[in-house]
């Protein structure tokens, strides 16, 4: 059997292989890497100093100026750490899980553009969404992974937990996104509108300055490309915390930590895990944080856009163009490390939620609430669609559906409260049972004489 | 580390339920040393999947044999020993052990020395209260309260330390009044923290008592049943909690308490969260009490004096005191001589903790850490 493939296979993959693109691509995907492991490492440092000051002390101090060199003397420590194998059961599905948590968040990273000309070539997907939650799904599998090669009943009990939880949240993730995804195709245009998942086209949906510019150079230096009006989370706010909060129960954060709990019973899937390994299970969780938090800029909150960006960019000359870029570079991390501020606040403030409760929570609150927002969304279109406006339907649409999200945060809040004392009424069904059939309560001894007298 | 793998002793009893499913109960051991058991309590739990079928407490790790202490040591020196009963209010367990020695020998401190063992008793019991609700929110997984209560505690350990030399075991209460009179500023120091203390607390209970999560795992978890109390023995913040008003502040007041009134913290529901709004309750009353203690203080001597080898005559007593976790009382049995014959303590942990199993019973295993935590155990009381 005579395989052929194209002619010159072999000098074209030489060719390939050695030029200047293929140099370009391996600098842009080790400095990703790099840039991720960076960020986690420095988060973590970043947690522990703001969590410190929230809690009126100081956190790390004496390594370094500040303590900043703390991350880099942990990494350090868990490298040099011995790497203990638990004896028993799969030694493979043992040693393979940290990385089979760790590399897709590591990949996620491919789909999000820094700027407009700084990403890896993975940003042009047209399926970028549906890849960055693809990615997010096989950390699941990581972790089933972890809890089974531990070869304890414990560890596997959390590891099933654990992903039963990052399972059940996956779900609502995805719908919060949905009606992003709806809005693209709404705005895309007329009757033809077809949607965007590719994160940069959703980006771009969130400029509504006139293309070219007003005219007014001061006016165009900080609003092209920068119209924060237009940013979705004015839109969608009960969409975009919906994401978010799943987002935290994603990457096991509190208040959904309870696959990290200490003071539980169960030992949660990371306890055999020692050194470099158990460094790439909290490298993932903090990236994972970065991812979340990255999406949600670029859904809600309009990606790198900031004032001076766009118009850099369009500028001739290298020199403006670069600016630009890190100018965009900069508003990305800006608003990342904000987000990622908020999860660490989250952490500082609140207590862990039951199993039972955090199940509750995503399949009888979120997936109703994320359904009916998709369904609101639609029949809030065809109506409007229908009055027949012309050409200002799509504004008047995304001002009503903004209006209604924003009761329905406020819904969204009440019902949570509502929902809790719901449960614990119930829960306590048996207690104001009790009162009632014990309605006179012989105190054992009357009180001779009050104090006070 | 956080469960004792040693399961080699697992009870595994098969168990055939309706539909021909067999289900086994699990034996589960909630260590001596665990993040979560506040001291070195031990819990056998029979688990039958997610639910609690039986739960053995096993206590006896933090026996050091104090009353056996006692009885080898003359009254003044046996006082320091007190406190390590219940080492998160060492002062209250001191006035106890000097409430039983003054009422056998009839002996009644002067109003000054009331007052002050009232102050410091007071703030003993803030203390006490600060360090459950810190680790409690702990054991929950809330990681700010617990370092904002300790904050808050430091400023009643520098006043205790400027008091009698020691943050803890202050050692400042004497048979037949205190050691000595307050330093120059101690009252003004005292009147400055409690405002500071007032606003922190507030500062908490935002943080805390609205918070949905907090409630919803506390809410409806580890009810007790007021008739069930009381048969049980229990006291303090536990019955209250079940809407029984019983204080022995109130109820059979000794020393300064006959003066000055005192609002029970009383909580209907029986539950945790109960326990929770009890305990706080009491925090605001204890620094209500303190203000007035400072604004009532009478002049006067601070002590009866009385010999340094104290020999009690003979007889036996019993007093009781309230304890931030209870009724703390002294069975003080005396022979006429310098060392006490028995010296019996009943901690209100130790009595308290009876009712565990029973409340533990059909509850799911993540609210046994909740329900354990409300308890307010301290092993050093209970194990003694």
């Amino acid at each position: 059997m005579h395989i052929v493939f194209a002619d010159n296979v072999g000098t074209d993959l030489l060719n390939g292989i050695i030029s200047l693109q293929f140099l370009q691509f391996v600098i842009a995907a080790l400095s990703f890497i790099g840039f991720v492991m960076t960020s986690a490492a420095l988060l973590v440092y970043v947690e522990r100093k703001i969590i410190a000051f929230m809690q009126d002390r100081f956190g790390p101090l004496h390594t370094g100026p500040g303590g900043s060199l703390q991350s880099v003397a942990d990494v350090l420590k868990l490298l040099l750490k011995e790497d203990i194998h638990a004896s028993g059961a799969d030694k493979s599905v043992f040693l393979l899980a940290p990385s089979v948590f760790l590399a897709p968040i590591i990949a996620a990273f491919a789909v999000l553009p820094f700027s407009p000309y700084v990403g890896l070539p993975g940003t042009a997907l047209a399926t970028g969404l549906v890849y960055y939650i693809a990615m997010s799904s096989i950390d699941v599998v990581g972790v089933v992974m972890a809890g089974w090669g531990s070869n304890s009943k414990y560890a596997l009990i959390g590891g099933l937990r654990s992903a039963a939880q990052m399972i059940s949240y996956e779900l609502p993730l995805v719908l919060a996104l949905v009606s992003i995804i709806m809005f693209t195709s709404i705005l895309a245009g007329g009757n033809a509108g077809i949607g965007t998942i590719s994160i940069r086209d959703i980006m771009n949906f969130q400029n509504i300055w006139p293309k070219g510019g007003v005219g007014i150079p001061v006016l165009d230096f900080i609003f092209q490309g920068f119209t924060p009006i237009a940013w979705f989370f004015l839109f969608q706010p009960l969409m975009m915390a919906i994401y978010y909060i799943c987002g935290l129960a994603e990457t096991n954060r509190a208040p959904f930590d309870l696959p990290e709990a200490e003071s539980e019973l169960v030992a949660g899937y990371l306890t055999e895990y020692s050194g470099i390994r158990w460094a790439m299970f909290f490298l993932g969780e903090y990236g994972n944080m970065t991812i979340v938090s990255a999406i949600t800029t670029f859904l809600f909150l309009g990606g790198w856009s900031g004032p001076g960006v766009s118009y850099l960019v369009a500028q001739q000359g290298f020199g403006w163009q670069l600016l630009g870029n890190l100018l965009a570079v900069g508003y990305f991390v800006f608003k990342v490390y904000g987000l990622c501020f908020v999860f660490i606040w989250i952490r500082a403030t609140l207590p862990r939620l039951r199993s039972d409760q955090l199940m509750q929570f995503a399949w009888l609150i979120l997936i109703p609430v994320t359904l009916a927002n998709i369904i609101i969304t639609a029949a809030l279109y065809l109506i409007i669609s229908a009055i027949g406006l012309g050409g200002s339907t799509n504004l008047v649409f995304m001002i009503v559906v903004g209006i209604i999200n924003w009761i329905m945060l406020f819904g969204f809040i009440r019902i949570v409260q509502r929902a809790t004392s719901a449960t614990t009424r119930r829960a306590r069904a048996p207690v104001l049972r009790a009162q009632q059939r014990s309605k006179a309560l012989p105190l054992p001894e009357p009180a001779a004489s009050s104090s006070g007298q | 580390m956080t469960i004792n793998q040693n399961t080699t002793a697992a009870n595994l009893s098969h168990m055939t339920g309706a539909e021909g499913f067999t289900t086994q109960e699990m034996l589960l051991n909630l260590g001596p040393q665990h993040p979560s058991t506040h001291g070195v309590l031990r819990l056998v739990l029979r688990l039958e999947g997610e639910t609690v079928v039986e739960c053995t407490p096993v206590i006896g790790y933090l026996h050091r044999g104090i009353e056996k202490i006692l009885e080898n040591r003359p009254v003044m020196g046996g006082i320091r020993y007190m406190d390590n009963a219940d080492y998160l209010s060492p002062q209250l367990n001191e006035i106890a052990y000097a409430t039983a020695v003054e009422q056998l020998m009839g002996i009644e401190p002067p109003r000054r020395a009331q007052y002050m063992r009232l102050l410091v008793g007071e703030m003993q019991r803030i203390a006490s209260h600060l360090v459950w609700v810190g680790t409690y929110l702990l054991d929950l997984g809330a990681t700010t309260p617990v370092l904002w209560c300790f904050r808050d505690r430091e400023g009643i350990l520098s006043l205790f330390e400027a008091l009698g030399g020691s943050r803890f075991n202050v050692n400042y209460i004497r048979v037949g009044g205190v050691l000595h009179d307050f330093p120059k500023g101690w009252l003004a120091e005292c009147a400055a923290f409690l405002d500071q203390l007032d606003k922190n607390m507030r500062e908490l209970e935002i943080l805390i008592t609205g918070n949905e999560i907090f409630e919803a795992r506390t809410q409806g978890v580890g009810y007790i049943d007021p008739q069930q109390a009381i048969a049980y023995g229990l006291t303090g913040p536990m019955l209250r909690g079940s809407g029984v008003n019983w204080d022995l502040r109130v109820n059979h007041p000794y020393g300064a308490y006959h003066e000055v009134p005192v609002n029970v913290q009383i909580s209907q529901e029986g539950d945790c969260y109960a326990r929770y709004k009890v305990r706080i309750g009491e925090i605001h009353e204890s620094i209500r009490l303190c203000r007035v203690a400072i604004d009532k203080l009478p002049g006067g001597p601070i002590g009866t004096r009385t010999p340094i080898a104290l020999r009690p005559q003979r007889g036996e007593t019993y007093s009781a005191i309230e304890s931030s976790k209870g009724e703390l009382g002294i069975y003080f049995i005396s022979d006429g001589g310098e060392y006490p014959w028995r010296a019996k303590i009943r901690g209100p942990s130790f009595v308290n903790l009876q009712i565990l199993p029973e409340i533990m019973r059909g509850h799911k295993m993540s609210d046994v850490i909740a329900i354990m935590g409300s308890f307010d155990l301290v092993l050093g009381e209970v194990d003694r």
